[in-house]
């Protein structure tokens, strides 16, 4: 394995004094794919902007680059969840796509420069889209949404590339579509990744480490070592079952606000 | 031969409509009617102490003067609070509830003001701030605002793809190294110095619904940028100058007119829907 990218030691992550993630210790390397997995309210996303950069009220160490995230901002990118997004401003893809790079220079944005254009469309071709760039934003599927905003991310030429629920709200064939491209990503580009999910099933192919929080760190390990039935069964309750079908290990986590309650 | 105050009239109600064709998409867009609303409040504290130190000093042009100081620090204020984390509609609520208590107890100091001072020549001011007065804007308030007016075309026309970046994903922009922050604050100020701008023109009581509707209406026709831009700048062009020659005619206010126009067409959209 590579150098170590992120190195986290008793990280507590705030939201004013309520905490968000406890005491949470781990490593990942370079060119890893690891899947964050919790219920909703796991601290999920808030451990996701804090390792990019975007939220800084943490105590304990956390390194990303050996430094702290809000100094290698220009290396992360972070795809927020597609329905964050005001679909009101109409932006086509391409605009939304060069968005990644056009704010690495200058105050004013006036035009988009036609290098930037340039690589805005490369970008949309290496995730599929490169013949809707006109197209509108708001008139994408859900899937193709989220291909554009993997788009962006990688315009912006990330060394750690961070996804927020990518595979939320999306049908089978769009979840397919999108994990395809991720795949892609890790195949052909060898970037480290983050993703978190609800669902780890989709992912699992292209996952080298999960992780599983719920206001702290429950467990971290290869697949095999997580999805566990004694692990998840703490999170998710007794409903909830690893399977190992082939080489790849599946979990049904059943309906955790049914048990909660 | 067309009167001296009808021209005057016209070339602001042109102002009016390139500033208010512009930024009225991006209200729309952004989802700042709540903000004009703010701008509202703090034109009309500004307004009211710009009345009293006028008094005082004898001279009401700093009426105008204080309106626009007032709103485009209410504007920061406002700017300042959501980029602390407060979601818009509370660092709005918040911040118009206190303008709003103090514009009452402006209006307490200004009585006693007005008890010791003629106040005759401030009769037109409250007129013009409360209904808008395009017939009554003299050469200096039409200069106010063509310069100040250029200024801010400028702005938004440099600044445009910025304001729509910060509108769609603003914590994306962040995360692409842009300034989110500066941005937002930028597109309050200009929101809140085009309110105190165009104020005279179109008045207090009908500000918000000219700076609101070309917008929505314009994203109602079309989700095309470019058609959007033309159809506000269109529509509020006709309605500012048919407005003007109605009013002409018929002595009624002119923003009353162009409101109730916009307000017309609004409704058959929504009925033709």
């Amino acid at each position: 394995m590579g150098e170590k990218l992120i190195v986290a030691e008793n990280l507590t992550v705030y939201y004013d004094n309520y905490k968000a993630v406890e005491d949470t210790t781990f490593k990942l390397d370079s060119g890893e794919t690891l899947l964050l997995l919790g219920p909703n309210g796991a601290g999920k996303t808030s451990l996701l902007k804090t390792i990019a950069g975007l939220h800084q009220s943490y105590t304990g160490k956390l390194l990303v680059f050996e430094k702290p995230p809000a100094e290698v901002r220009d290396l992360i990118s972070y795809v927020p969840q597609s329905y964050s997004l005001n679909e009101r401003v109409p932006l086509k893809a391409i605009e939304v796509v060069a968005m990644g790079a056009l704010y690495k220079k200058g105050l004013i944005h006036f035009n988009i420069p036609k290098a930037l254009l340039k690589e805005a469309e490369e970008a949309l071709e290496f995730v599929g889209l490169g013949d809707l760039k006109n197209k509108r934003f708001a008139e994408l599927s859900g899937g193709q949404k989220q291909r554009v905003l993997l788009a962006r991310a990688l315009v912006s030429k990330p060394r750690l590339l961070l996804l927020d629920e990518p595979l939320s709200a999306l049908d089978p064939s769009a979840r397919v579509e999108v994990v395809s491209v991720l795949a892609k990503i890790k195949r052909e580009m060898g970037l480290t990744m983050i993703i978190t999910t609800h669902d780890p099933n989709p992912l699992t192919e292209i996952g080298d480490k999960i992780m599983l929080i719920n206001k702290r760190l429950i467990a971290f390990g290869t697949p095999e070592e997580v999805l566990r039935d004694e692990i998840i069964t703490e999170v998710y309750g007794p409903l909830s079952k690893a399977v190992k079908v082939g080489e790849r290990m599946y979990c049904f986590i059943g309906d955790v606000h049914l048990y909660r309650r | 031969m067309i009167p001296e105050y009808l021209l005057r009239a016209l070339l602001g109600g042109v102002m009016v409509s390139v500033l208010l064709g512009m930024l009225s998409p991006l209200i729309t867009m952004k989802g700042l009617a709540f903000l004009t609303h703010a701008t509202f409040h703090s034109l009309l504290f500004g307004a009211v102490l710009g009345m009293i130190l006028g008094l005082i000093f004898g001279n009401l042009s700093l009426i105008m003067w204080v309106a626009l100081i007032i709103t485009i620090f209410v504007v920061i204020l406002i700017a300042l609070l959501e980029n602390r984390g407060f979601s818009s509609d509370t660092a709005i609520g918040v911040t118009a509830s206190f303008i709003a208590g103090s514009t009452v107890l402006a209006f307490g100091i200004l009585y006693k003001v007005m008890a010791n001072k003629p106040y005759f020549a401030l009769s037109q001011s409250i007129i013009s701030y409360l209904t808008g007065e395009l017939f009554l804007i003299t050469l200096n308030d039409l200069m106010f605002l063509v310069l100040g007016g250029a200024l801010i075309f400028f702005l938004m026309l440099v600044f445009y793809r910025d304001f729509l970046y910060v509108s769609f994903d603003a914590e994306g922009l962040e995360t692409y190294s842009g300034n989110a922050k500066l941005y937002l604050t930028l597109l309050y100020v200009i929101v809140g110095a085009t309110g105190a701008l165009i104020v005279r023109t179109v008045g207090l009581i009908t500000l918000q619904v000219i700076a609101v509707l070309p917008g929505t209406i314009a994203t109602m026709l079309s989700n095309d940028l470019r058609k959007i831009l033309g159809i506000s700048l269109g529509l509020t062009l006709s309605v500012q100058v048919l407005s003007i020659v109605l009013a002409y005619l018929t002595d009624i206010p002119p923003s009353g007119i162009a409101t109730i126009m916009l307000g017309v067409v609004y409704g058959l959209l929504l009925l033709r829907r």
